[in-house]
């Protein structure tokens, strides 16, 4: 399953989105970064020149009780079920000094297989643009 | 662009296995009936475009993401920020 041209380094362990991210449906292959200066947030770093990297949070961070379900051509491009939980990231971009996340359409990563998916018809109720910060 | 004139319950095939098909015709808009084999997304335009748009506004180099999360670590407890993200319904 291995078709795409890979043009980073060998031995980086890449999450694969087959259909990239809208906007940027080019860009097949992601790593995810954590580190103490991001915590709690997390960097969806692209692969390649030009490649674009968002800045991420675990949307049960921002919501309490969030809840989204996976369609079923969701769940068959991450290959689940499988034992291990997903990771579940809420896109964030910044916003008159403070920020937005985008808990609507969250990107979701099966770390067992390293598939990757942005849900796109999430759930309703929440909004694109919730406001982190108070700018 | 291709043009086809389909009349109801009449469908086109697009590729190894896409069917869309036309179940009602009304005023208010034509009902489409979309088979597909369970690894292809189907989506509204409208909601791509505007998850795109979001997508875009969010993305930046690795320097620019990192500068986001400096200055956000700064004045945001995600504690704070917590809540009820839905809508008033």
């Amino acid at each position: 399953m291995n078709s795409t041209p890979q043009s980073f380094p060998p031995g980086i362990d890449a999450i694969t989105f087959t259909d990239g991210l809208p906007g940027f449906e080019e860009c097949r292959h992601f790593v995810v970064m954590s580190s103490p200066t991001l915590e709690p947030f997390m960097c969806i770093q692209g692969l390649g020149e030009d490649a674009p990297s968002f800045l991420a949070i675990d949307p049960r961070l921002v919501v309490d009780d969030y809840r989204c379900e996976l369609g079923e051509s969701d769940r068959t491009r991450l290959e689940t079920p499988t034992g291990r939980p997903l990771l579940w990231l809420a896109i964030v971009s910044p916003d008159a000094g403070g920020a937005k996340v985008n808990l609507r359409s969250p990107v979701v990563i099966n770390p067992e297989t390293m598939r990757g998916v942005q849900v796109l018809e999430g759930d309703q109720a929440y909004p694109l643009d919730y406001r982190l910060t108070a700018g | 662009m291709l043009v086809i004139t389909r009349k109801l319950d009449e469908a086109i095939v697009i590729g190894d296995g896409i069917e869309v098909r036309v179940l009602r015709v009304g005023r208010e808009g034509v009902r489409l009936g979309v088979t597909a084999p369970s690894h292809i997304a189907v989506h509204r335009r409208e909601v791509y475009d505007q998850i795109k748009a979001a997508n875009v506004a969010a993305a930046g180099n690795p320097e620019a993401i990192g500068r986001l999360a400096a200055r956000l670590r700064e004045r945001t407890t995600v504690e704070a920020a917590a809540g009820d993200g839905r809508r008033n319904a």
